[in-house]
């Protein structure tokens, strides 16, 4: 099978500047004093790839580099050294409804989601009703999605998120959210696009949904990889780390 | 700016689109009038434009009412790019942070929303015309082409301004006076012509000759002076050079320094 992602030699160093000039006036006073940056080592060497059709998991402690690696593989930030090659188009899912605005409708937003994550116009149109009927909101069309709560909200972009005909996905903490009936409809929407061939990145803190949905699994520590591996194996690693750190504390 | 940019660009043409009709739409959607605030606003600049200048000053212009509008409305359309796409990165940190397209389709958008809204003005313009009995020439076929040269000088400016103000947050407090010295250094209220001697240099302001290309073959019928056009077009594609290198040297870093 083919590779869907590769990742080679992957580096990315953020710059914090010790004072932050933001104006011009600041820039110019500070001509003759060159900035003090500090730098900060997000990730370090990380190689892995992705098959075609897998679904890979990444896993890690809150600061360990997880996000900042997808959005290096969706292009959103350049990396300071290695490569992401990816085969196919990403879409990336980092933060559910992006781009929605509380002055419109919810088919109103629909359109303007669906078209930030890649769908066309009329693919959209056709698509409308079976969004809002997966989301649960069949009623709500015409609402504002200022009236919406924020479990409705959520539903509503994951709805058209898994709408969009993705090829590889990325998927950032996006099960963290919803009520149980709507997260195991989501992992049924998971489990068909492994059906269908999708190649799905797959970053959680649910230890038990990576061990149940991901052939195999990635742990990351201060940006560093610890292990890629069979998932089984990952997890278990991970979590003798964190006892041992709960013991020692 | 490559081919291969303006293909990336084509491929998301339908992103462009929705951005800027979501914008237009937003801007009227909470208020009663709606849309027709949109109009009352150069209305309400002409009325008083008009009474001030053409009473206090008695300015001999031929249709100056539609001189002075005409000027208004081309003005707003320079000012509305820029100060819009000056904040279209800053105020959408969310689109920037979380999903990837070329960061020019944010100014792009917001350059495309102006335009919506000075064409929606110029329905103004058009009756007034028709009340005024303005006789067309031939030589109104030209006003496509002066817009797109207008639109692509706005955009290169905006994609300067749009970049820079990412790392110099005081620059939309500097451009808004930049613009309103521009308003009285443009001839919108009064003719070229009227400018005194020492001030020959406001001549070349761009923006003062695509108005007055403007005014010759709407309102004049005149044809459009070559020498003009041509003037504004080398103008034009130098704002979009620089704009868009000063842009694209800029736009990596975009997501990390918001």
């Amino acid at each position: 099978m083919a590779t869907a992602i590769e990742v080679r030699h992957l580096h990315k160093v953020f710059r914090i500047p010790h004072e932050k000039r933001n104006t011009i006036f600041q820039a110019f006073s500070g001509i003759l004093r060159p900035t003090n940056y500090e730098t900060f080592a997000v990730l370090q060497d990380i190689n892995f790839s992705v098959e075609e059709g897998e679904m890979f998991g990444i896993i890690g402690e809150n600061g360990s580099g997880k996000s900042t690696l997808l959005k290096l593989m969706t292009r959103i930030l350049i990396p300071t050294g290695g490569s992401v090659i990816t085969r196919n188009k990403v879409t990336p899912f980092l933060e559910l409804g992006v781009g929605f605005n509380d002055d419109f409708t919810a088919a109103e937003n629909i359109q303007i989601y669906g078209i930030i994550m890649g769908l066309t116009i009329r693919e959209i149109d056709e698509k409308i009703d079976e969004i809002l009927e997966f989301a649960g909101l069949g009623r709500f069309r015409d609402t504002k999605l200022s009236n919406f709560s924020s479990g409705m909200q959520v539903r509503l972009a994951f709805s058209t998120a898994i709408r969009t005909n993705p090829k590889i996905l990325l998927l950032d903490e996006v099960l963290a959210v919803g009520d149980m009936e709507f997260q195991k409809k989501c992992l049924d929407v998971l489990e068909r696009f492994k059906k269908e061939g999708v190649t799905i990145v797959f970053v959680s803190h649910d230890l038990d949904a990576v061990k149940k949905h991901c052939g195999r699994a990635m742990l990351l520590q201060h940006g560093e990889q610890v292990m890629v591996g069979e998932t089984k194996e990952v997890v278990a690693r991970y979590e003798n780390q964190e006892s041992s750190v709960s013991i020692k504390n | 700016m490559s081919v291969q940019h303006i293909k990336e660009l084509y491929n998301y043409r339908n992103l462009i689109w929705i951005l800027a009709w979501v914008d237009f739409k937003q801007r009227y959607k909470n208020s009663i009038l709606g849309y027709f605030w949109s109009l009352l606003e150069p209305l309400l600049m002409l009325s008083i434009l008009y009474v001030v200048f053409s009473n206090l000053m008695k300015m001999q212009v031929e249709y100056y009412p539609l001189f002075l509008l005409q000027g208004i409305i081309m003005w707003s359309f320079f000012t509305r790019t820029t100060t819009g796409s000056l904040l279209s990165i800053v105020i959408k940190p969310n689109l920037v942070k979380k999903v990837y397209f070329p960061r020019d389709i944010l100014v792009i958008s917001s350059c495309t929303t102006a335009l919506l809204m000075s064409i929606f003005e110029s329905v103004v313009f058009i009756l007034f015309m028709i009340i005024f009995r303005i006789p067309l020439s031939i030589y109104i076929i030209f006003i496509p082409v002066i817009i797109l040269i207008f639109f692509f000088m706005s955009l290169g400016i905006s994609l300067a301004l749009a970049a820079l103000h990412v790392y110099y947050r005081d620059l939309r407090y500097i451009w808004a006076l930049v613009l309103q010295v521009g308003f009285f250094a443009t001839p919108i209220v009064y003719p070229i012509y009227a400018l005194p001697p020492a001030l020959w240099v406001l001549t070349y302001n761009p923006i003062a000759q695509i108005i007055y290309l403007a005014r010759d073959v709407t309102l004049y019928s005149k044809p459009p002076n070559l020498a003009s056009l041509s003037y504004v077009i080398i103008v034009a594609f130098f704002a979009i050079c620089i704009g868009y290198w000063i842009f694209m040297r800029r736009e990596p870093k975009f997501a990390e320094d918001l």
